[in-house]
């Protein structure tokens, strides 16, 4: 069972075990763009170039390899010229791009999440065969971001309610719902890394510090990360 | 958000929103200079990191210190998600932050070019 953390007395909450565990199943199965095997693989880069790290790797095209390199560290320099380029390049398109940023940033998040503490990295997964469902929602449609997004009326059953009342959410809840499976993924870790999206309306107790010294916390890394949003 | 939540929990007024952006200012918030610098050490990878944590588990806690280190890997990845779909800030958080961009600098930023 990946994430035991046997090796460590921190009190890691089970919500964040769930989440981490449910992570990886994800990542290891085919998605709508990109198999399995291939999304292994992004995870993998993303991994490496953390520790600027550039492995060689001939599952994946070219451009998506530089993207991953480029959201990983140098998040703060994406332009809508570049992120043009690179849905133009070849073996990307708008799709599979949203679908690489969802592995991307769900796996190096977890994987922060074990630097911060200083535990050992989780093995990445084994992938599970099976073919994208090359699915686009026909509900897809461009609004504020540089990829479209799916409305409320387009998500996966149950998961509408994640947009609130709104017909889409806040932005960065709806950013990645041209796969529509990626708003829940987002809701499920941040239940398991900050906060479910319900508890972000409720007051204090929520976790073991307050939420004011939370909202620093994400303050400070979103300044350290130079990001306006 | 840390604004709102000052608001809410009573300590607004001590609250000094340059703590989130200028690690030599007191952001007003308990503990927040070891928390910010967890952070920064953690984002940046500095050698800071391992004494950090052993201080946050000490005059906190242990289950402060994973609440704290999952907060840091929550917004490394939401950071990521907003800068790389070119998001512009949500309408509500405009307003309320109109005020406070300027003197944060948050301007300078390249992804500010995403809010029109």
């Amino acid at each position: 069972m990946p994430f035991a953390y046997a090796a460590t007395d921190l009190p890691i909450r089970p919500k964040t075990v769930d989440a981490h565990r449910q992570s990886w199943e994800i990542i290891a199965n085919p998605g709508r763009w990109w198999t399995g095997a291939e999304r292994v693989e992004i995870a993998r880069v993303a991994r490496a170039a953390r520790d600027f790290d550039a492995p060689t790797t001939e599952l994946l095209p070219e451009a998506a390899v530089y993207a991953i390199q480029k959201l990983v560290v140098d998040n703060a320099n994406l332009s809508r010229e570049w992120y043009e380029e690179t849905v133009a390049s070849e073996g990307m398109t708008e799709d599979r791009y949203v679908e690489l940023v969802a592995v991307v940033v769900h796996a190096l998040s977890i994987d922060e999440f074990h630097r911060a503490l200083g535990l050992e990295l989780e093995p990445l997964p084994e992938s599970a065969s099976g073919e994208p469902t090359r699915e686009r929602p026909a509900q897809a449609d461009q609004r504020y971001s540089w990829p479209p997004i799916v409305p409320k009326d387009g998500l996966n059953p149950g998961d509408e309610m994640l947009y609130g009342p709104l017909d889409w959410g806040a932005n960065v809840i709806s950013a990645l719902s041209l796969i529509p499976e990626n708003v829940r993924w987002l809701h499920d870790l941040s239940e398991g890394h900050y906060l479910s999206f319900a508890e972000m309306r409720q007051p204090d107790p929520l976790r073991a510090i307050s939420r004011p010294q939370i909202e620093l916390i994400a303050a400070r890394v979103s300044a350290l990360n130079e990001c306006f949003y | 958000m840390l604004r709102e939540s000052s608001k809410r929990s009573g300590s607004l007024d001590s609250l000094n929103l340059q703590g989130a952006v200028d690690p030599g200012s007191d952001s007003g918030v308990p503990h927040g200079s070891l928390l910010t610098a967890f952070a920064e050490a953690a984002v940046r990878r500095t050698d800071a990191l391992p004494g950090l944590r052993e201080r946050i588990a000490a005059e906190l806690g242990p289950q402060e210190l994973v609440d704290a280190a999952g907060v840091v890997a929550n917004f490394q990845r939401m950071v990521r998600i907003a800068d790389g779909c070119g998001i512009p800030l949500d309408e509500f958080t405009r307003d309320a932050t109109d005020d406070v961009r300027d003197d944060l600098g948050l301007h300078a930023f390249a992804s500010a070019a995403n809010t029109a």
